[in-house]
C-alpha cells in the first residue's frame, strides 16, 4: 500500500475511534427529550455555520485546483443542495419545525461557552495552518459522518436514530440529519480524492495527520460539551 | 442607530474618491507612464496572473468571516472568477489570464516556471493579512480593488482599461484580443457594487462605516506599493 493508501487507512481508523471516546459515548448516551432535541437542532445549525466559515478559510489557503473543489462543495452547503432544493442552513431551520422550533429560535440562539471555544479552535486550524492541515481538519468531520467508513453509522445517522428511537420521530422527517447521512458520504469521497494528488512525501502526510488529530480532538471536546449542556436540560 | 441613506451615500462618495485619487498617486502614475515592449508585456501578464490568484485567496478568507447571506454573495462572485459562467460560455479568470498570455507569445508553462515578483509576494501576504481581519475591514479591502477597476466609477477609465489602451498603443494588440483585460473592464463594473450591497445591510453605525473605510484605505496602500513594484519591474526590462 502506498503513502496515500496507508494514510487513508489511518484516517478511517481515527474517525471510527472517535465513537469509542468518552466524550462521544457520553454525548450519544444522553437520553433525548423534546427540549434536549431542540437544543441539539439549534446547536447543529450553529455548527453548520461554523463549517461554512472554516471551508471558506480553507478555500482561501488552498491551491487553485483545490479551491475549485471546495467551491463546488460549498454549492450544496451554502447555495442549494439539489437533493432537497435548499441550502443546508435553511434545511436545518426547516428540520426544526418537526420539533416545534421557529426561525427566530435559530436567530436568537447563543453559542454556549465551551462550544464557542471549539468553534474558535476550528477557525484557528482553518486559517492559520498549512492548507493540507486546514483541509484535512474540515474534511475529517465529513469523513466521521460517512457511513461507508464508520462502522454502525456516522454521527448524523446515529443522532437521527436517537430521534427516531427516543422521540418517535422518523429519520426521514429529520431532513437535515437524513440528507447528511448521504451528502457527507459523497462530500468526503470527493474531497478525499485530493489526497491522491497532493500527498507525495512524508512531510505532506504529517501535515494531513496533524489536521486530522487536531480536528478530531476539537470534535471530541465539542461533542463532550454538547452532552454536558444537554444533561443540564431537565 | 441605523444608517440613513445620506450616511451610505457619503460612504460611497468617499470610497469612489479614494479610488479616483489612487490612479493619480506617484506609483500608479509611474506604472501608467511606462511603454510596453513584448518582454515587459509578458512579465506584466504573468505577474497579473499571480495577482488574480491572490485575489482568490483573499476572497476565500473574506467569505469565511462574513455573515451567511454575505458568504452567498461572495460565493457567487467567485463563480465568475474561479469557475467561469459556464452557462454563458465564459471561462474562469485564471484560464483567461493564461490564454491572454498567448497574444504576448507566452506559453502556459511560462506562467508555471516564472516566479512571483519579490515585492509582489510581500504585498500578497499583506493583502491576505488584511483579508483575515474583522470581516467589514476584510471585505472592504478586497472589494475596493474592484471599485478601483470599474470604468463606471473611475474618471478616465479603470486600471485594466488604461493598461489595455497602453498595450494597444505600444504593441498594437487590440483590446478585444486582450481577453482577460477586456473581461475585467466589464466584470469589475458589476462587481464594484458588492461593497455597497454590504454597506446598506451592515454599515448601520459610524464604527462599521469607519471599518469599511479603514479596510479600503489599507488595501489601496498595499495596491500602491504593488503597482510601484510592477513599475520597477517594467523599468528594469528592455
Amino acid at each position: 500500500m502506498g503513502i496515500v493508501g496507508d494514510l487513508l487507512k489511518t484516517l478511517d481508523q481515527m474517525v471510527n475511534d472517535q465513537f469509542d471516546s468518552i466524550e462521544f459515548k457520553n454525548f450519544l448516551a444522553v437520553p433525548l427529550t423534546l427540549e434536549r432535541g431542540r437544543f441539539y437542532v439549534v446547536q447543529n445549525a450553529l455548527y453548520t455555520s461554523n463549517r461554512r466559515d472554516c471551508w471558506a478559510y480553507v478555500q482561501g489557503g488552498a491551491p487553485l485546483e483545490v479551491k475549485r473543489v471546495i467551491w463546488e462543495h460549498e454549492s450544496d452547503e451554502l447555495i442549494n443542495d439539489p437533493r432537497v432544493g435548499m441550502d443546508h442552513y435553511a434545511l436545518t431551520v426547516k428540520q426544526g419545525e418537526v420539533i416545534g422550533l421557529k426561525p427566530e429560535d435559530f436567530e436568537k440562539a447563543e453559542i454556549p461557552s465551551m462550544v464557542r471555544a471549539c468553534f474558535y479552535a476550528w477557525h484557528h486550524i482553518a486559517m492559520h495552518n498549512h492548507w493540507l492541515t486546514a483541509y484535512t481538519a474540515s474534511h475529517m468531520l465529513e469523513r466521521r459522518n460517512n457511513g461507508k467508513i464508520v462502522k454502525d453509522g456516522g454521527m448524523s445517522y446515529r443522532v437521527g436514530k436517537k430521534f427516531e428511537n427516543e422521540l418517535g420521530i422518523n429519520l426521514k422527517r429529520m431532513i437535515s440529519l437524513d440528507v447528511h447521512v448521504v451528502a457527507d458520504t459523497e462530500h468526503s469521497e470527493n474531497i478525499s480524492e485530493m489526497f491522491e494528488r497532493y500527498v507525495k512525501t512524508a512531510e505532506d502526510r504529517d501535515l494531513v495527520l496533524k489536521g486530522a488529530r487536531d480536528s478530531m480532538a476539537i470534535d471530541r471536546a465539542y461533542r463532550g460539551a454538547l452532552g454536558y449542556y444537554m444533561e443540564q436540560i431537565k | 442607530m441605523g444608517a440613513s441613506d445620506s450616511d451610505i451615500e457619503a460612504l460611497w462618495e468617499e470610497l469612489v474618491r479614494l479610488c479616483n485619487d489612487q490612479i493619480s498617486t506617484p506609483p500608479f502614475a509611474r506604472l501608467l507612464s511606462q511603454k510596453f515592449t513584448r518582454a515587459r508585456a509578458q512579465q506584466y501578464s504573468i505577474q497579473m496572473a499571480y495577482y488574480v490568484q491572490n485575489r482568490r485567496d483573499c476572497w476565500g478568507y473574506v467569505q469565511g468571516s462574513a455573515p451567511l447571506e454575505i458568504k452567498k454573495i461572495i460565493w457567487q462572485h467567485e463563480e465568475d472568477e474561479l469557475i467561469g459562467r459556464k452557462s454563458e460560455g465564459k471561462q474562469d479568470h485564471m484560464t483567461l489570464a493564461v490564454k491572454e498570455g498567448e497574444v504576448f507569445g507566452l506559453s502556459a508553462e511560462a506562467f508555471e516556471r516564472t516566479a512571483r515578483l519579490e515585492g509582489g509576494e510581500v504585498c500578497f501576504s499583506a493583502w491576505i493579512r488584511l483579508a483575515q481581519r474583522p470581516w467589514l475591514e476584510a471585505i472592504a479591502g478586497s472589494a475596493i480593488l474592484e471599485m478601483r477597476n470599474s470604468g463606471e466609477l473611475i474618471k478616465g477609465g479603470s486600471l485594466s482599461y488604461r493598461i489595455g489602451e497602453m498595450l494597444q498603443r505600444d504593441l498594437a494588440i487590440p483590446m478585444k484580443k486582450q481577453i482577460n483585460n477586456a473581461e475585467h473592464v466589464v466584470m469589475d463594473v458589476e462587481h464594484a457594487h458588492l461593497l455597497m450591497q454590504v454597506a446598506r445591510r451592515h454599515a448601520h453605525g459610524e464604527s462599521e462605516r469607519r471599518a469599511i473605510v479603514r479596510g479600503a484605505q489599507e488595501s489601496l496602500m498595499i495596491d500602491r506599493v504593488y503597482r510601484g513594484h510592477l513599475a520597477d519591474m517594467l523599468e528594469a526590462l528592455p
